[in-house]
Parts: structure tokens; sequence; C-alpha cells
């Protein structure tokens, strides 16, 4: 039943994927879909020049052309001997495109950055869940209390400060006013020192602010759920049975709530699996952390469209296994789901 | 939730009134009341409204209160501090910061309302048809709309915010405010239009929409005068948080020089420089993220509150 299941949701991924890379590629080709930056408009290469660069590119071809070959169907159907002629490798192969700007092929690029975005990202969810369950059991304890009050009224908060503006505001009092006051501060951008830095020391000082920034909105929205979550399952039967049984309070809130209210958490949680390659973006530009959400921003500015292209197929394709990833988790702790 | 129209077609409202203990109060009245007597609702509200009368009276403000505009450059006033002629200080280019700001709230919430309100009409629209009919087209919108929401939506901003897509002879530059919340709505609206769907689908086979359809309304009348009135309420709540949603998203677009391009003042664009201020100007980075802080926090405790006033149950 769950294979069958697990089976199904995989099958219904592989439309979605198609229709991403379709829709990004489209995006691409109708708004700068035969412009090589940087060349149109130099008045020292010629027109010929000009479409011999094209024509290198593919640029010349029709659409449907450029895109088979993006995602790189005629390389694999050639080598299956399908069809004869030279193909670019494509996406399907794991390219994921070439940057306009070096020629390399995207994906190695990506693959250098990844490890920062997940020491970023993973770090930033670790502390939010960590922080937020003991809140929310905390605020959900203490119903209508004083800390109940200021929990809600902190997450409210949580929700609304710009994750950039919160960045700023820590590196003007961690790494600005501490160093005026003669404290130890901290670095205030990057993953480690470019001079002599990279030790482990070094590079947990440069992960805190980020780490703490990124965690704060995850912090805000999962201890209210974990509070609403821990509320309602105090108010069920078996709760109540553990009660009457004369079980120890700590047992009853930490053996058999907890256990049950983790469970809505966790799927919350799974959500944010796809957001491990993603959701650090905005606090990666800001601390000029070199993950892929910086790369993205830099290749951007430099008009490379084809590596800021495979970028977003990337982290589309993470987006779809992930959620896959999420639904899965759900059905395996979950077994009351019904697999339809 | 009942819908006044099917009401009016099963019942002859006249006959009810004068039995009725107390006046019928309809549905919208009703909530009104609730929202009424909910003080920090309100409160929210009142700072929602209070800072579009500043928007919209942003240039009053500059020539009767401020005395200055936002973008003349005073190079020997630059980074002066609050005093009479700057209120609240100067920028790098000796312009008034309390002026920028003022004009800057004008194009932040020009972006956000625009924005928000061309996805309620997309998102609404796909999410009423594709519930409405079902089958086919419920799959194909829907399929688009999941392929739409893989996309991380700050990956999809930057691509067309450099892009700057042409619709006809319409082109999507970021230099202007309508344009850029024509992409953030593009970008956005996905999320509202499973919203609709999914309310669409629990209200489309109540009593109501069987008795309007076996009088022969069309289809057209059955999503507009009978679909529509009763997921109002929800897209209302929904494009009211969303509105400090996207009020985060344009300032990041405009703090990352993707979105609102100085000179024109945002405040975003405003934080842009933000490091730079950091030893002589802290009010430069403090007002900008104050203002967006307090305004989306207001927006936000606003739509909870629409939220508990539309729907009781949910608080």
């Amino acid at each position: 039943m769950l294979a069958k299941y697990i089976l199904r949701r995989v099958l219904a991924s592989i439309p979605t994927f198609f229709g991403v890379t379709l829709v990004s590629y489209f995006l691409i080709w109708v708004t700068a879909g035969d412009i090589v930056p940087g060349v149109e408009i130099n008045p020292y290469i010629k027109k010929e020049d000009i479409d011999r660069i094209r024509h290198n590119l593919g640029l010349d071809q029709p659409f449907w052309i450029q895109y088979l070959n993006w995602l790189g169907l005629p390389n694999l159907a050639a080598q299956l001997h399908l069809i004869s002629g030279d193909w670019p490798k494509g996406i399907l192969e794991g390219e994921f495109g070439r940057s306009l700007i070096d020629g390399s092929p995207v994906i190695t690029h990506i693959l250098d950055r990844l490890p920062n975005t997940l020491e970023l990202t993973i770090t930033a969810i670790l502390l939010g869940v960590l922080i937020a369950i003991p809140l929310g059991v905390a605020g959900a304890l203490r119903r209508g209390s004083k800390i109940d009050h200021a929990l809600t009224a902190l997450s409210v908060a949580g929700v609304a400060v710009p994750s950039f503006w919160l960045a700023l505001m820590l590196i003007l009092l961690f790494s600005v006013q501490f160093e005026q006051w003669h404290l130890p501060w901290l670095p205030s951008g990057g993953a480690y020192s470019a001079y002599q830095g990279g030790d482990f020391l070094d590079r947990v000082l440069h992960l805190i602010m980020p780490a703490i920034v990124l965690s704060f909105g995850y912090l805000a929205i999962w201890s209210r759920f974990g509070r609403s979550s821990m509320l309602e399952v105090l108010s069920q039967d078996y709760v109540r049975t553990a009660r009457a049984k004369g079980m120890s309070e700590r047992r009853v809130v930490y053996l058999h709530a907890l256990r049950n209210a983790l469970i809505p958490l966790v799927t919350l949680v799974g959500l944010e699996l796809p957001s491990l390659v993603s959701g650090g973006a905005v606090v990666e530009i800001v601390f000029g952390w070199p993950g892929i959400g910086r790369f993205a921003l830099d290749r951007a500015f430099g008009h490379d469209y084809t590596a800021v292209m495979g970028i977003v197929t990337f982290a589309a394709l993470l987006v779809i296994a992930g959620n896959l990833l999420a639904d899965i988790l759900y059905a395996f702790l979950d077994p009351r789901i019904r697999y339809t | 939730m009942i819908d006044p129209n099917a009401v009016d077609v099963a019942l002859p409202r006249k006959e009810y009134e004068g039995e009725a203990a107390r006046p019928a109060q309809s549905y919208w009245n009703e909530s009104w009341e609730r929202l009424r007597s909910n003080p920090v609702g309100m409160g929210a509200g009142v700072v929602v409204l209070l800072m579009v009368a500043i928007a919209l009276a942003a240039p009053l403000l500059s020539t009767y209160v401020t005395h200055h505009n936002p973008y003349s450059i005073d190079l020997s006033a630059t980074f002066s501090m609050p005093s009479k002629a700057h209120w609240l200080g100067s920028d790098e280019a000796g312009r008034d910061t309390l002026t920028r700001l003022i004009y800057g709230a004008q194009v932040t919430l020009t972006v956000a309302f625009l924005a928000v309100a061309v996805s309620l009409v997309v998102g609404g629209t796909v999410g009423l048809v594709a519930g409405f009919y079902g089958g086919l087209v419920d799959n194909v919108l829907m399929r688009f709309v999941d392929v739409l929401l893989s996309i991380p939506a700050i990956y999809l901003l930057i691509l067309l915010t450099i892009l700057q897509p042409k619709i006809g002879p319409i082109v999507l530059s970021t230099s202007d405010p309508r344009s850029l919340a024509v992409i953030i709505a593009v970008v956005g609206w996905g999320g509202l239009s499973r919203l609709v769907r999914g309310e669409v689908l629990s209200v489309k086979n109540r009593d109501f929409m069987l008795a309007a359809r076996s009088i022969g309304a069309s289809d057209l009348r059955l999503i507009s005068r009978h679909l529509l009135p009763n997921v109002l309420a929800v897209m209302i709540v929904a494009a009211s948080l969303n509105v400090g949603a996207v009020i985060i998203t344009e300032s990041i677009l405009d703090f990352i020089g993707l979105g609102i391009q100085p000179p024109t003042a945002s405040w975003g664009n405003m934080l842009t420089n933000a490091q730079t201020y950091f030893y002589h100007s802290i009010w430069l980075v403090l007002l900008p993220g104050a203002l967006i802080f307090i305004t989306v926090l207001a927006m936000n405790v606003f739509g909870n509150a629409l939220r508990d006033a539309f729907d009781p149950r949910l608080k």
C-alpha cells in the first residue's frame, strides 16, 4: 500500500518537473531568447561574428529544438543510437546548462556552493526546531499566562520582521558596536575568513548570525504551531485516560502528549525540506554567504541568464523532491492517513 | 455561510422581515460587529489607514510640513543629524530622510496593494473556474499552479526582474512600481488559487447551488453571484494577510537592487547602502526597517482580526 502510494506520488511529480523546465526555458526564450549579453552592443564586433556566436550557442534554432537540447533529449537519443549526430549535453544528464560568462557547466558552480548553503539552512532548521518545541510546550502548558502572551506577541512580531533588516540590526550590534565597545565581535559576512581562516571555530563564528536570522523566521511559525498542536492533544481522550490512571503530569505531558503533538510539527518541518536549498537566499545575500542564493544574484547582475536558469531548475527539482519526501514521511509517521 | 441570493430566490424576504425578533443581520454586518469589538484588530486597522493616508498625502506633506523635495540633493548637508531643517536627518546626498520615508510609503503601499489586487483577480478567477468545472480544466490549471509553486519564489523574482519581460507594448521594468507589482503578483497568485479552489469545492455541492442551477442560472451567474460571495470572505482574509508578505518581498527586492531603482525612494532601497551608515548615521538604518516592521505587523494583526471576525470558529 505504502509502496504503491510512493510510486504514484513519484510518477505524478514527473510532469511537474517538465512543466518547470518548460516554463523557465520559455520565460528566458521569450524575453532574451537570442541575446548574447555584451556582444550585441559592442561596436567592434562585426555582424557576421555575432551571427557566428549565436550559431555556436545554438540561439538561431527554433524554440523547441533549443528546449530539447537544453534538456539533453537529443543527446540521450544519440547515445542510444536512435538518432545520429552531435548533440549538446543537457539537464537530464546533470548538466543544467552552460554559463554564458565562463562556459562551464552550471552544475559545477552549484555543487561548489551547495555545501555552504546546506550548512546554513540545516543549522537554522535544527536551531528552529530545538527552540520552537520547548517554547510551544511552555505556551500550551501555561495557556493564558504572561509567558504565553509574551510568546504569542513574539511570534506575531517575528513574522513581521524583514529578515534582511534583522540581519542588518544584528551586524550593527554584534559586529560594529561590539568592536567599538572592545568586546569580542562576530564577523559580519562570508562563511570563513579569507586570511588564515577556514578552521572549525572560524566557520562557527561566521555561521552564528546568519543561522540566527534564518531560524528566527522558522521559530516564529513553528512555536505557534507547536503550541496549538500541543493544546489540541492535551484535550484528547487518551491524555485524560493517562491522567486518570494516576500517571504523573510529567509523564503525561512528555510521554503521551508531546509525542503525538510532534506529528503535525514533523510535516511542517518536512515542508521546509524544499527550502534547504533556496530558503536562505536572502540571508545569504545580506551576509555575503558563498551559497547558491548569493551565486544566483551575482550571475543575475552579470546577465548570465543560462546560469540563473540552471539554478532555478535545480532549485525547483529539489522543491519537487522535497515535497515528495515530506508526503512520504508524513504517510510513514501517521498510519491514520489514507493513501489516496 | 448563508447565500443572500439563494435566499432571495427561495424565500421572498419581504414576508420575513416583520416577524423576526430582531432585524435580520447579514453575514457581513455580523462580521463587522465582531471586528468592531476587537480593539487590537481595530487599532491595527487604524495604523494601516494612517499609513495609507500618509502615502496619499505625500505631495502635501512634503510641501507644507517637511518643506523638502525627496529628490533635491544638498551636498553641503550630507548625513546631517536630526535638526530643525531635517527632522529625521539627511542621507548621503543630503536628501531629507522624512520626506523620502513618506514617498517611500507611497511606493511600497502602491506595490503591495496593487500586487495583492492583481493576484486576487488572477488567483481568484483560476480558483473559481478550476473548482467549479472540475475534471480536465481543474487538472490542467492546478498542475500549472503546482509548477508555479515548485519554483522558489525568490529565484523566479530574480529571473523576472533581470529579464524585464515584455507583454506586447508593456515592458515590466522594475523602475516602475506598477510593473514590480505585476511581477510580484505573477509569481504569487498560485497559493491563493489553491485556497479559493478548496473553498469552492466545499461550497459547490450545497443545496443553494442546486437550487440556483435548477431554475436555469448560467455558469457565469452561478460563479459570480453564488460562488463568489461565499468564497469572498476567505479571499479577503488571505489578501489582507498577503499584503504584509508582499511588503516584505518588495522591500527585499528593493534592498538587493532588483526592485524600485534610486533615486525613487522606497523603504527597501533606502536600506541598500545601510552597511555604510553604521558608523555615523544609524537612524538611516533604523527608520525604514522600523516602518516596514510596523506596517507589516499592523497588516498581519488586522488580517488575523478579519479572519476571526469572518469565521469565529477558527479562533
